[in-house]
């Protein structure tokens, strides 16, 4: 028997991860029965490594979200099973609160970190934009992004969460990829006016 | 100023050649505004993404509560094993009264008293975000859970007044009159989101068991046209849908 050759993943995982790269409409389904499928391990955290269940909840929620990143843009390869893979991050992710936790740090939430965004910038561009992100009152940001109005902000929202303009075409019901770029252009700019009115 | 966001855009989406991007990053270190338009663009993608994180979330948090119960975590967990055994015991005699219970009268369960289960799991308490300032719509769902209807209401219409609502707040809004049983206003705010293209949205369901609590001549009849229109166009909670349509 040729071990290598042996499928890691079932035909329910293969279908999840099939319907979350799809980005279109199936996405959301998959998301959902891929949080449905492994909801166990918030159990298993409250247990193991006596977590709140709040903390459990976040931990295995910031786990999903992590995964669907990943599948999103086509990181996840398929070596291992899909338990294993995201039990990997589930627990990676359970050493970061615990660092975060001895730090007096006690959110486990996602941090406003734009790391992955500079990282096809070149080092001196970095350092710059990196200093002018960090000015930048997230708090603020975020109010603005509801005074946009709902269809500028879930425009906004599909972009930033990995859709592609003809993803968006189709979800939101826009003719073409090109009537989306505009109108999402217009949208940053309309936030950006809002965001610097303060 | 769009102009630089399309330009801005296209390098981020890997569009640009060689030569454009040794362009682009020299402009940063050159143009202190550019490089100001540049920090906004990967704050904004930022913040959306955190957003956007926020709502899956919510989403992820409606779905845990519609399975079994995952935890039981007071007392002391060395001594938990002894007081597993004890509860399973306890749940197992439980479990057969209740299966009795069901099959000689439980069955019977209206769609009304379903619907009526279904805001007593779903909508005693909102989910409320931490470190949020006094007047947001936060602060809206707190009073909303200590059972200060009235003061929540006026906390959500004002911001849905001042225009920087969103479909959450005529959910809330929505949700609060249900529990005070004011269903006109509830079916109006649920009603004012169905169309919007959205994550997660209930709408359908949501007026479906309104017209349930409210139960005027020709409500049952709406709600079961709700339900089914749920079911059949795959809509958000098409399985709670489904589980009341079977009680019909």
């Amino acid at each position: 028997m040729n071990l290598f050759n042996k499928p890691t993943l079932t035909t329910d995982e293969r279908e999840i991860i099939d319907s979350i790269t799809q980005n279109g409409a199936g996405r959301k389904k998959g998301e959902e029965r891929l949080f449905n499928r492994y909801a166990y391990f918030i159990k298993e955290a409250i247990y193991k490594y006596s977590l709140s269940e709040e903390d459990a909840f976040d931990l295995y929620s910031d786990t999903i979200i992590s995964a669907i990143e990943k599948i999103a843009s086509g990181s996840f390869q398929g070596r291992s099973s899909l338990k294993t893979w995201l039990y990997s991050i589930f627990h990676n992710k359970y050493v970061d609160l615990l660092r975060k936790k001895t730090t007096n740090k006690s959110s486990i939430h996602h941090t406003l970190s734009i790391s992955d965004l500079l990282l096809q910038v070149s080092d001196q561009s970095k350092t710059i934009v990196q200093k002018l992100v960090d000015k930048t009152d997230w708090h603020i940001l975020r109010e603005r992004l509801v005074q946009v109005g709902e269809s500028c902000r879930q425009m906004l929202l599909l972009w930033a969460d990995g859709y592609s303009d003809k993803d968006i075409a189709g979800l939101m019901e826009y003719k073409t990829s090109d009537v989306v770029k505009t109108s999402r252009l217009r949208c940053l700019e309309k936030l950006k006016q809002l965001y610097r009115k303060t | 100023m769009e102009d630089n966001l399309e330009y801005i855009d296209a390098y981020f989406q890997q569009m640009l050649n060689p030569e454009e991007i040794r362009r682009f990053e020299q402009k940063i270190a050159d143009d202190p505004e550019f490089a100001d338009e540049v920090a906004f663009y990967l704050a904004a993608k930022q913040s959306s993404k955190a957003e956007a994180d926020q709502e899956k979330k919510e989403r992820f948090r409606e779905l845990l509560s519609q399975q079994p119960p995952v935890i039981n975590i007071d007392g002391q967990r060395h001594t938990r094993r002894i007081w597993i055994y004890r509860v399973s015991a306890a749940a197992a005699v439980i479990v057969c009264l209740l299966l009795a219970w069901y099959f000689f009268i439980g069955n019977s369960a209206s769609p009304r008293e379903m619907a009526e289960k279904y805001m007593d799991e779903n909508f005693k308490t909102l989910s409320v975000k931490m470190a949020t300032n006094k007047d947001s719509i936060e602060e809206g769902k707190r009073l909303y859970n200590a059972g200060q209807y009235d003061a929540a209401i006026k906390q959500f219409e004002s911001i849905e007044q001042s225009g920087a609502g969103n479909y959450q707040i005529k959910n809330y809004l929505g949700i609060v009159y249900l529990r005070l049983g004011n269903y006109e206003k509830a079916l109006q705010y649920f009603q004012a989101f169905e169309h919007d293209t959205l994550y997660y949205n209930p709408s359908v369901f949501y007026q479906a068991l309104t017209l349930l609590k409210r139960n005027l001549p020709g409500d049952k009849q709406k709600a079961k046209e709700l339900l089914q229109r749920v079911v059949n166009n795959d809509l958000d909670e098409k399985e709670s849908a489904q589980k009341m349509l079977k009680k019909w």
